[in-house]
């Protein structure tokens, strides 16, 4: 064994604790032993002060070997010196017979588990101690990850609608400590039925890692798009808001996932990368509202002729700060023959926390060349002009705060988010931008979390574009997700 | 002398707590945020008896270390804290990596101790 560890485990809130192990009780028998002996030479007369401290101490000591032992500091020194001897000969007695210790320890609870006990010759568990976790606090832990999300959503003259909008598992399973898999399946929508308008199955990751250095690891299969904070972290408890925010769902398409390749690694200082290529956009779904969204091919009968290049580079040397950058840049022609469009995206984005107070933001650029040709090729091909513009931009910004002190085991968040969002910020020579789709986004909400993995929503959206004449709608969201 | 005797037991039992007991060469604190370890990089020198003091700011992790058979849990943010304590016998580089799924970089999330 390389690291030679001397174990000890202490978990202030959670606590854990080894299953008893072979030869255990004899280590702690033959230290007993040995102690005895170091100390027959030792034995000199105290003032009454010192000689209560190393009592107390002992007791402390041994209640730690034996957990059923309990001190008894009202009595008498004598007394407690007797109660000490009588389990140091109930220890003694025992050296010979048995491995489990002198009095039955609380079983691990499935959240902490120790599984140091199956270490090398130089892995050796010493002590534990702290609160033992009581079961009725305790989470199961399950063979999956997933996580949910559960929305009533109501927009302005509308009723409330619920949607069970995602169901999420997640899977993985290491092949070794260097080739891990690791996947995403979502159910939206809650029915997935053929033929009707209704959820989707979706797989939104499946990828292999094959891991070699820390700067250097390769990726393959179903890749999520590392552009935006959203993509790769849209757990519902990990964004306030019962829905994502708007720059990321309709400026960076979310959840972005592409086939594909690349390395990730991280570069030491706390910058780390990905860099990819993956399958390309397909510009014949470009529109006016959603820009270049829902391009995104998801896998299913998308195009690697002329791959995709994203990269996205991290800061996080400094706890509680993320900083990012991606660049994408890819075709999209490949359903629009004759015209092959090259989209361009460029993103910043942040993440800050201090004491009570949660930051971030995000702003992101989107560039269409030929975005001319391409709305003529795509009226001729449907019969509809989709004006799409040339560039696209968005960005927000998201306050938070945290109601209750840390000491409260429950949380409660309550955050504002503005978003600007348009896109049509510049168009093709001979087309004019649409003022609706020039928008901006006022949410404000609460989101409260018994327990971290588990959040309730609720938020008030306050919609507005540059339009005389289409009215943008507000919206009332409340949500419950979780993940586990 | 049964006295003496106990007495002399409880000043043998406190030198034979050595590295359980003993004060610590380094106490580092590490966070673990989906879907990192702050600091993922950790430089010891060979001998020191050190402890991290392992804190999640969001979700619960793992904490594992592949080469000496150590695993333990994370609780989530505001949930406590666990306390790693360990020789670093030997110089060279040691791996540690998340052992509970934490979502879509869980594979990534990943550190380096290395002992010189």
């Amino acid at each position: 064994m390389a690291l030679d560890f001397c174990f000890t485990i202490v978990n202030t809130q959670t606590f854990m604790q080894a299953a008893p192990v072979p030869g255990t009780p004899v280590k702690r028998l033959s230290r007993i032993i040995l102690a005895l002996a170091l100390s027959l030479s030792i034995g000199q007369a105290q003032n009454p002060t010192e000689l209560e401290k190393r009592l107390a101490d002992l007791e402390r000591k041994m209640k730690m070997l034996d957990p059923s032992f309990l001190p008894a500091p009202e009595l008498a020194i004598i007394q407690r010196l007797d109660a000490l001897e009588a389990r140091l000969d109930n220890a003694l007695s025992a050296r010979s017979s048995v491995v489990a210790p002198a009095a039955p320890l609380p079983p691990p609870p499935p959240s902490a588990n120790l599984a140091s006990t199956q270490g090398g010759p130089g892995l050796q568990p010493v002590s534990v101690s702290g609160d033992f976790q009581k079961a009725v606090d305790s989470e199961t832990r399950l063979p999956v990850a997933g996580y949910m999300d559960f929305h009533v959503n109501k927009e302005s003259g509308d009723s409330f609608r619920p949607d069970f909008h995602r169901f999420v598992l997640l899977f993985g399973h290491s092949f070794s400590d260097r080739i891990k898999f690791w996947s995403e399946l979502e159910l939206e929508h809650s029915l997935v039925e053929g033929g009707e308008e209704s959820g989707e199955v979706a797989l939104e990751q499946a990828y292999l890692d094959f891991l070699i250095t820390p700067k250097f690891n390769l990726r393959a299969g179903m890749l999520l798009t590392p552009v935006g904070i959203i993509n790769e972290r849209h757990e519902p408890p990990a964004f306030n808001g019962v829905e994502r925010p708007f720059v990321e769902s309709i400026i960076i398409p979310t959840t972005w996932r592409e086939l594909g390749f690349g390395f990730t690694g991280d570069l030491g200082k706390g910058f780390r990368y990905r860099t990819y290529l993956t399958s390309a956009l397909d510009a014949s779904r470009f529109n006016a509202e959603f820009g270049i969204a829902e391009g995104k091919s998801s896998g299913f009968d998308s195009s690697m002729r002329n791959p995709a290049a994203v990269a996205r580079l991290e800061y996080a040397g400094v706890r509680r700060l993320t900083l990012g950058t991606s660049l994408y840049t890819g075709l999209a022609g490949y359903n629009t023959p004759g015209i092959n469009p090259r989209v361009t995206i460029v993103n910043f984005d942040g993440r800050y926390s201090y004491r009570r107070l949660d930051l971030r933001g995000l702003f992101a650029n989107s560039w269409v060349s030929k975005a001319g040709a391409l709305n003529q090729r795509l009226r001729q091909q449907t019969g509809v002009n989709p004006n799409v513009a040339s560039q696209m931009r968005g960005y927000y910004v998201e306050p938070a705060f945290h109601l209750l002190p840390r000491r409260f085991r429950h949380d409660v968040i309550a955050f504002t988010r503005y978003e600007r969002y348009n896109t049509q910020q510049a168009m093709p020579v001979g087309y004019l931008p649409l003022p609706q789709f020039n928008r901006s986004s006022w949410v404000t909400g609460l989101t409260y979390k018994p327990v971290p993995d588990v959040a309730l929503k609720f938020d008030y959206v306050f919609n507005r574009n540059q339009s005389s004449v289409v009215n943008a709608l507000n919206g009332l969201n409340l949500g419950v997700g979780w993940w586990f | 002398m049964r006295y003496f005797l106990t007495l002399a037991a409880a000043c043998g039992l406190l030198l034979a707590q050595s590295d359980a007991e003993r004060k610590p060469d380094r106490v580092i604190s590490i966070s673990a945020e989906r879907f990192t370890f702050n600091p993922s990089k950790v430089t010891l020198k060979q001998g020191e008896l050190v402890e991290f003091v392992l804190t999640s700011d969001d979700t619960d992790h793992g904490f594992r270390i592949p080469s000496a058979g150590i695993e333990v849990a994370i609780p989530p943010q505001g949930r406590g804290e666990v306390r790693v304590r360990f020789i670093a016998k030997e110089k060279g580089k040691f791996m540690f990596e998340c052992s509970r799924p934490c979502g879509a970089g869980h594979n990534l999330m990943r550190g380096t101790i290395e002992v010189k």
